[in-house]
């Protein structure tokens, strides 16, 4: 059963894979497993795309099963039985409005045991400092779609410089806009412009194996 | 003669104002005719005078630099009422105050039945004209009455207008208009900018109207609505009564262009007997008047064909009040009853501009002038502004001579 | 000294070889823009979004001090309301008018939801914003198929649209945008004839849509959008189908202008695998550009993101079709598979112009027109022409200088 739910879900079969997780939870089926069966669907999906066999759609699609499967698999979980291997604050720089990668982004994040905190779109500077200070992430993840992004995230790890909060994060910049001369220019420690590549490389930020 | 156009223009101005204030000016004013005679003097087609904004503004400069007079109040209009439209649009400031004429162009826009216009539904020589027709049925006074504006807008126009019967046509329809309406402003702003140059005063005129005549103009047509009167005169009162607000909207909405002085042309009034008269279309009107008063505008009737017969009720208004500008009205005869109390205009009948000579007009213009001139509070003016075609030209001359001689 | 008619004659030629895949004199190159217009006026993009006589002065300032062939990203690029220029597709005069409409004057006409502008929604100082939304459910896919350009104006703008949710208010917002219409004419015309003045040749360029997109960003969001090509994909089609129309209408409307290029923005290019893209994306989009080629007016696309895995099927459209701008698909790899086919745009990474340095900015033009240049067909462009305000504007120089020095043929 497993095994086919996680094939529906790489398939891209949406009904057939909510379903059947439907099915397998009233069957008396454990949620725990089941959560680890459609991260592993999701990591194949994004090892998929990282080779260029899928697609953005596939990757909303993909995003768009699994959130389905988790809305009713999440609440029979134990609070506290989902293990976090790391916590990331994310958001949509200063005057970029786009949110789909970023969401994306957040989706394979979470599938793969990330907590994201989800600062939305348009983010101002400040408002990054204010959640790294309450919620200590290990990492800042910031999207950017649009040039003028470019200079949002360079102010945006400058304030935390100035906030004495950059030594205590690792900075991750993703999305359309960005590569290594932006990654030097705004001072962030990795780039990725895919999520499946993000992602791996949160884990070897935070030192866990991909 | 001119020391410069500035000085002259507050000349003029100054003479307009005395008359309308109920004094004596320097010497009687005179407005100016216009009309079908402006682009026949240019010799250009009526067509092009209503569709071609260059033509246009340079015909009416032409006119008013040959013909001078101290307010060419008819020479500068290429637009018919479009009443209707004040209304539908009266919650908008900024719009209505622009339909208060509707021209060549927005006709097309619009694809009204109201108006006719020429190289469209008729002859290129032809003068514009106005046919209004029935847009509202018998039975929907209790709509008209509910909601004035919506009913309108959105049941009246979409019948009236071939280019407004679905959503999405009005849609475009209401672009062109747009369009159009600033065509228009820009064609005014040349005119009142030639008007400047050549000495006049740049007058901002509103607007409002009798409620009656927009029910009879625009909605059930004239006929219809007398035997509504007869038939269901207490619909009709309501439906006047409703009118007066967005009525109002829409001539105040004028302050924003520094307008003090709104002009209500009349229809309705030669065909009502007192009787009626008082008790349909007087009320609403002096409501219209009164408030406008209040709210500091002069207010400037046209009382077209014979108003003889309700005379009287005029001085129901409050003294100095505005203009009362006379069609086929005694003008001595008013004078006399409103002298003190209201500035009467008008006194030259069309047909003596064009069927007399110069000899004619000068003795005509000498008589009048010594009867109604004393006491000021006199504008003269041809019964009608609008000259035809024909109109030879050396009697509008001896009219302008005239004045200047016995004025 | 050149006489403005001359210089602007001597980039129309040059541009015009490339798109003929003919060797100019140089590689003409098509100069950036955006909010970095503004800034370098000292103005903020409030004032450039509001106030003509300011926009114009900004626009002409920074193409005088800036020179480049073509000043297609130099311009105004504001954001509108897409559905609405379809919503008239029926009536060209208007559709003419309102799709040049993307002023902030505009947004405030329409109350639109989904565009957010400087000194409205958004700080005076921020570039104006699309945001899109969804404005249709997945049950209306019949009516949009029925009648598109009926249901768009109809059942659509009212949603988008606050000022014209009712239907007076709306008669009154026509007739507004019918006002405001007229003096962005006179803008767009006094900024051509300052332009002419600069020696800048006059291209006038119409829009063109891809049905996918204008789904996609118009009316169902891209999101929902992608979920719909699994979900209802018979829908999908049958609305793209319909779309064809409309949209080449709208872009035709201004044909009598002279127009030879349309401008189309691909949007959803990237999201798709070769299939989805193949069934939902290419056949109406190719429909769209043979539709413009029937009237002789080639198409100027901009494959955004990266086009790599369709730039195959570009060689479906007959030689010398018009332009294809590339984003971030190597321009090299492009120019490889479309070489005497096709004229290719762009190769300018705009993260160098705005983080690089002059010098790296030298060598990288350098190194790539050694590549791109040979044989001509090219056109140089910066990724995005939209550069941002804090933009280096020595970089910006440090590219007009380096296209003179290797650009030569
Ligand atoms: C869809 C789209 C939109 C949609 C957005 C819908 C939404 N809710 O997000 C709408 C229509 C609303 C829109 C609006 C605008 N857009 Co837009 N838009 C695009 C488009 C076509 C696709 C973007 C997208 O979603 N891509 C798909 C996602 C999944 O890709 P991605 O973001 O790269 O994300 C992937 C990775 O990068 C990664 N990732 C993303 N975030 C993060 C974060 C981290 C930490 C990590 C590790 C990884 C990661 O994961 C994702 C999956 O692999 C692009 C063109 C393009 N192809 O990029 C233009 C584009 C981004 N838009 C652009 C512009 C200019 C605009 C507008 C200004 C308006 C306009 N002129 O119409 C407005 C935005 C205003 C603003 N200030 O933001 C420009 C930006 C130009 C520039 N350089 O500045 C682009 C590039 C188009 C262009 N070439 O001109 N847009």
């Amino acid at each position: 059963m497993l095994e086919e739910i996680l094939k529906s879900i790489v398939e891209m079969e949406e009904e057939e894979a909510v379903k059947k997780a439907k099915e397998y939870l009233d069957g008396g089926g454990d949620p725990q497993k089941l959560l680890e069966v459609c991260r592993d669907a999701m990591g194949e999906v994004g090892s998929r795309f990282e080779k260029g066999e899928y697609f953005l759609s596939e990757l909303i699609l993909g995003g768009e099963i699994f959130r389905q499967i988790m809305e009713f698999t999440l609440p029979k979980l134990q609070s506290g039985s989902v293990k976090k291997i790391g916590k990331i604050v994310l958001g949509t720089v200063k005057e970029d409005v786009h949110n789909i990668g970023k969401d994306i982004f957040k989706v394979f994040a979470e599938a793969s045991g990330f907590e994201v905190i989800d600062l939305g779109i348009d983010t101002p500077e400040e408002k990054f400092v204010e959640a790294v200070k309450e919620h200590k992430p290990d990492i800042v993840g910031m999207s950017c779609l649009i040039t003028a992004g470019v200079t949002s995230m360079k102010k945006t790890v400058d304030k935390l410089k100035e906030a004495g909060l950059r030594d205590s994060v690792k900075i991750i910049i993703g999305g359309g806009r960005v590569d290594e001369s932006v990654k030097e220019f705004a001072g962030a420690d990795a780039w990725a412009d895919d999520a499946a590549k993000g992602v791996r490389l949160c884990k070897q930020l935070i030192g866990v194996e991909g | 003669m001119v020391s410069n156009a500035k000085e002259l223009a507050e000349k003029r101005m100054a003479r307009l104002m005395a008359a309308i204030n109920l004094e004596e000016p320097d010497k009687v004013p005179l407005a100016g005719v216009g009309g079908d005679i402006v682009p026949a003097y240019a010799g250009i087609s009526m067509y092009e005078y209503c569709y071609d904004v260059e033509k246009a503004v340079k015909a009416t400069e032409k006119f008013i630099k040959d013909f001078p007079c101290d307010w060419p109040f008819a020479a500068s209009v290429v637009g018919l009422d479009g009443r209707v439209f004040n209304v539908a649009f009266s919650e908008f400031p900024d719009i209505c105050i622009n339909l208060t004429f509707i021209t060549g162009p927005m006709h097309d826009a619009l694809g009204d039945k109201y108006y006719r216009y020429p190289g469209r539904e008729i002859s290129p020589d032809s003068s514009p004209q106005f046919i209004g027709g029935a847009f509202m049925e018998a039975d929907e006074y209790d709509k008209l009455i509910a909601d004035p504006v919506k009913f309108i807008a959105e049941t009246v126009l979409p019948r009236a207008c071939r280019n407004l019967e679905t959503p999405r046509k009005a849609m475009a329809a209401m672009v062109r208009l747009g369009r159009e309406i600033s065509n228009f402003n820009a064609l005014m702003g040349q005119i009142v900018g030639k008007m400047i140059e050549n000495g006049y005063p740049a007058m901002a005129l509103g607007g409002a109207y009798a409620p009656l005549d927009l029910i009879g103009d625009f909605l059930r047509g004239v006929e219809n609505l007398l035997l509504d009167i007869r038939r269901c005169p207490e619909k009709v009162k309501a439906a006047a009564e409703a009118l007066v607000e967005p009525i109002m909207n829409y001539a105040l909405a004028h302050k924003s262009i520094g307008a003090n002085l709104a002009f209500i042309p009349l229809h309705l009034n030669e065909y009502l007997s007192p009787k009626l008269y008082k008790e349909f279309y007087w009320p609403t009107l002096k409501e219209v008047i009164e408030r406008l008063v209040k709210e500091g505008f002069k207010v400037m009737v046209f009382f077209e064909g014979k108003h003889d017969a309700h005379l009287e009720t005029i001085l129901e208004l409050p003294k100095g009040w505005g203009v009362a500008y006379f069609e086929k009205t005694d003008v001595v005869k008013a004078k006399e009853v409103l002298k003190g109390h209201t500035c009467v205009m008008g006194g030259i009948p069309m047909g003596l501009i064009v069927g007399g000579t110069p000899a004619q007009i000068d003795e005509y213009v000498k008589n009048l002038l010594e009867k109604v001139k004393p006491g000021g509070g006199f504008i003269l003016a041809p019964g009608v502004g609008t000259a035809p075609r024909e109109t030879p030209l050396e009697n509008i001359k001896a009219l302008v001579e005239a004045v200047e001689k016995y004025g | 000294m050149k006489s403005p008619e001359e210089l602007a004659k001597e980039r129309m030629r040059r541009i015009e070889a490339a798109v003929n895949l003919e060797e100019p004199d140089r590689v003409p190159f098509s100069g950036v823009g955006g909010d970095v217009i503004a800034a370098y006026a000292g103005i903020t993009q409030e004032e450039f979004c509001f106030d003509y006589k300011k926009a114009k002065e900004a626009i002409v300032k920074f193409n005088r001090d800036f020179p480049c062939d073509w000043t297609f990203a130099a311009g105004f690029v504001g954001v509108g309301v897409p559905p609405l220029t379809y919503a008239f597709a029926d009536d060209p005069d208007v559709s003419a008018t309102v799709g040049m409409a993307m002023f902030g004057t505009i947004h405030d006409i329409t109350g639109d939801v989904c565009t957010r502008y400087p000194g409205r929604e958004i700080e005076s100082n921020c570039s104006p914003q699309f945001i899109g939304g969804k404005f249709m459910e997945v049950e209306e896919y019949d009516d949009l198929i029925e009648n598109p350009v009926k249901f768009i104006a109809e059942v659509i703008i009212p949603r988008i649209c606050r000022n014209m949710n009712t239907p007076r208010k709306a008669m009154a917002a026509m007739i507004r945008l019918g006002i405001e219409a007229e003096k962005i004419k006179s803008f767009a015309m006094e900024v051509g004839m300052e332009l002419a003045k600069l020696g800048y040749p006059s291209i006038p360029i119409t829009l063109g849509y891809t049905p996918l997109d204008l789904i996609g960003d118009g009316l169902r969001d891209e999101l929902n959008l992608i979920l719909d090509l699994r979900r209802y994909p018979d829908k999908v089609r049958k609305a793209c189908e319909a779309l064809v129309e409309p949209i080449l209408k709208v872009g035709l409307a201004l044909k009598p202008l002279g127009i030879k290029y349309a401008f189309i923005p691909l949007h959803l290019n990237e999201y798709l695998s070769p299939e989805l893209y193949n069934e939902f994306y290419w056949p109406y989009l190719k429909e769209v550009i043979m539709g413009f080629a029937k009237e002789g007016i080639k198409s100027f696309v901009f494959f955004e993101g990266r086009h790599d895995a369709h730039l195959e099927t570009i060689l479906e459209l007959p030689k010398g079709w018009g332009i294809a701008y590339f984003e971030k698909t190597d321009v090299r790899k492009a120019k490889e598979i479309l070489k005497g086919h096709t004229c290719v745009m762009g190769g300018v990474p705009i993260s160098l112009i705005v983080s690089g340095t002059p010098e790296k900015i030298d060598s990288y033009v350098k190194e790539l027109l050694e590549e791109v240049k040979p044989g001509g067909g090219y056109i140089l462009a910066t990724s995005v022409g939209i550069a941002p305000k804090e933009t280096p504007v020595e970089n910006i120089k440090a590219l007009i200088e380096a296209v003179e020095k290797y650009g030569k043929y």
